[in-house]
């Protein structure tokens, strides 16, 4: 089997955009061809294109081809759109990365984008009723609704001892972390009072628990590591190991709301793949579609016992400094959540800490990680990358 | 008479599914659930109970299922109140709870005719039937048959109901 590589990287502007979908995947597209200017549109041989809500918000599907001729690339062995909802950016990396694996691609862009702001504003939280088991959960009127992260976080402080002022201290930390981020959404610090004196969403959750609606795409180039030699001057960075598992979609199948099964499982297989073991993560980037999401995701990942998670914010062991810096971009509550970019925005931001060249620095990062989560905390993705392949 | 014209057209696109016999499988589903049962489907092989209902079982995979009812009262065991940001055609705030249906079943569902601070957790909550707006359907020559259609809640219930 190959290694494969990722060798560039880039992201449009984030936020509420006076642009169309096509306008951010070109945004996207140059601003990672940008990245690494030993690579261009003509070596890209295999193009995979996500977007969640393209035909919803963007009335457009066959999207790759369109994709592939605005960015002038003439893919010749992969031409394709994948969705995976808020994991579609690390499911098109997961795809490309067994491509150029097992030798039917050589170097394949994956690029994610979404235009969700619609001139309706009602619109989008309507047409998040589509993400869940439409006929049942979506009748119920959950869409990707903070309820549920509320009811998980109802239930994880009532098993652990987990506090909302805890749960706040995660958006203080990625708030301070999105300054990091030129392109993010917000990039404004906030204080604990700040955070705790928001207006409620859904009790506990208050308006800095939760991210935020987000136009934008991102993209990133991965090779083969024989072509990435020479198509670099930078550092390698290796993907070391992938997992994804999902155990059930509809919420009456859904056993247990505080201890994620399939993310421990999706964890598992990406550790062992990469043979090495959660301490040996130097950053991480996971989905903190709402504060008490990266909670959970410090236990489920191994970072922390179970149960730990809101000690191991509030003992500033996932911030710069700490064992495991997390979400050192921002995360998604700085950055927005544009779903399909979402896991190529994180793997944009691991590529550069590993390469060293991060906004701000974990110093000597060698390991990294990135998760995301999507649906009704249905499927949990995990990639792991590295500058070392042993 | 056009559905476009009618302010229908997003209907097509609701979160309520056509439920008659001519566009779904799982009508009984609804059928049932218009005379206040709460049904759902059980494998005559495996006898695994799924939900929601379904035309193959998602254990054994046979095809030969039977409607079995479920009870329609639950307990309360976690209640959200959604107070900003609610979808279009719910009110706000929008309640959801998360209900043990006597032990068959957990559902996360909506709560209605519930004030904010009403529902606390530990409450007994009995399964409330409303209609939904009609879908009106193209037929043959210009017909449009109206597409009845309805769907569940949940309400708070008192020991004397
Ligand atoms: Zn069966």
């Amino acid at each position: 089997m190959r290694n494969v590589c990722i060798i560039a990287g880039g992201q449009s502007q984030w936020g509420v955009r006076n642009a169309t979908q096509r306008d951010m995947f070109q945004e996207a597209g140059k601003a990672c061809f940008d990245d690494n200017p030993a690579v261009t549109n003509k070596d890209i041989d295999g193009l995979i294109v996500g977007s969640a809500y393209t035909e919803r918000c963007s009335f457009q599907t066959h999207l790759a081809p369109l994709v592939a001729e605005y960015l002038g690339i003439k893919p010749k062995n992969i031409c394709a759109r994948v969705e995976l909802l808020c994991a579609t950016g690390s499911s098109g990396i997961i795809l490309a990365y067994a491509m150029i694996k097992s030798g039917e691609a050589d170097v394949v862009m994956v690029v994610g984008g979404e235009k969700l702001y619609t001139p309706q504003k009602w619109e989008i939280g309507y047409s998040e009723l589509a993400s869940v088991d439409h006929d049942w959960d979506g009748a119920m009127g959950l869409g990707l609704p903070p309820s549920v992260f509320a009811a998980v976080a109802i239930q994880h402080m009532k098993l652990y001892g987990t506090t909302e002022e805890q749960m706040a201290l995660v958006s203080v930390k990625n708030r301070r972390n999105g300054m990091n981020n030129v392109k993010g959404q917000f990039r404004e610090e906030i204080t604990l009072a700040t955070a705790m004196e928001a207006r409620a969403i859904v009790r506990p959750l208050k308006l800095y628990d939760c991210c935020p609606v987000t136009d934008g795409a991102a993209a990133v180039i991965l090779a083969v590591e024989e072509k990435a030699r020479y198509m670099t001057d930078k550092p390698l960075v290796y993907i070391r190991g992938t997992g994804q598992a999902t155990l059930h979609n509809m919420s009456a199948n859904f056993s247990n709301w505080t201890t994620w099964e399939s993310l421990q499982i999706a964890a598992q297989q990406a550790y062992r793949k990469a043979r090495i073991k959660p301490q040996d993560i130097d950053v991480a980037q996971t989905h903190d579609c709402f504060t008490i999401s990266e909670i959970i995701e410090y236990e489920e990942l191994g970072f922390c016992q179970k149960g730990e998670g809101g000690f191991f914010i509030q003992e500033g062991h996932s911030d710069f400094g700490g064992r495991v810096p997390v979400n050192t971009d921002g995360g998604l509550l700085s950055c927005g959540h544009p779903f399909a970019a979402t896991g190529i925005r994180q793997a944009t931001e691991i590529m550069r800490q590993l390469r060293g060249d991060a906004a701000r620095q974990v110093e000597g990062a060698r390991i990294g990680l990135t998760h995301n989560l999507s649906g009704f905390i249905a499927a949990h993705t995990v990639v792991i990358y590295g500058r070392d392949l042993e | 008479m056009n559905s476009v014209l009618e302010g229908k057209y997003a209907v097509t696109m609701d979160m309520y599914p056509l439920q008659s016999k001519d566009f779904n499988r799982i009508y009984p589903f609804y059928d049932n659930l218009k005379q206040g049962r709460l049904t759902t489907t059980r494998c005559l092989r495996c006898a695994k109970v799924a939900f929601p209902p379904r035309v193959v079982c998602p254990d054994c995979l046979s095809d030969t299922l039977e409607w079995v009812d479920l009870p329609t009262r639950g307990k309360v065991l976690v209640v959200t109140e959604e107070e900003v940001g609610v979808p279009l055609g719910f009110e706000t705030p929008l309640i959801h709870a998360l209900i043990d249906l006597d032990g068959s079943l957990t559902l996360f569902a909506r709560v209605i005719n519930c004030k904010m601070g009403d529902l606390q957790e530990g409450d007994q909550v009995k399964l409330v039937i409303f209609s939904v707006d009609p879908l009106p359907v193209e037929g043959k020559k210009g017909a449009v048959i109206l597409q009845e259609r309805v769907f569940f809640a949940f309400e708070k219930a008192y020991p004397q109901e």
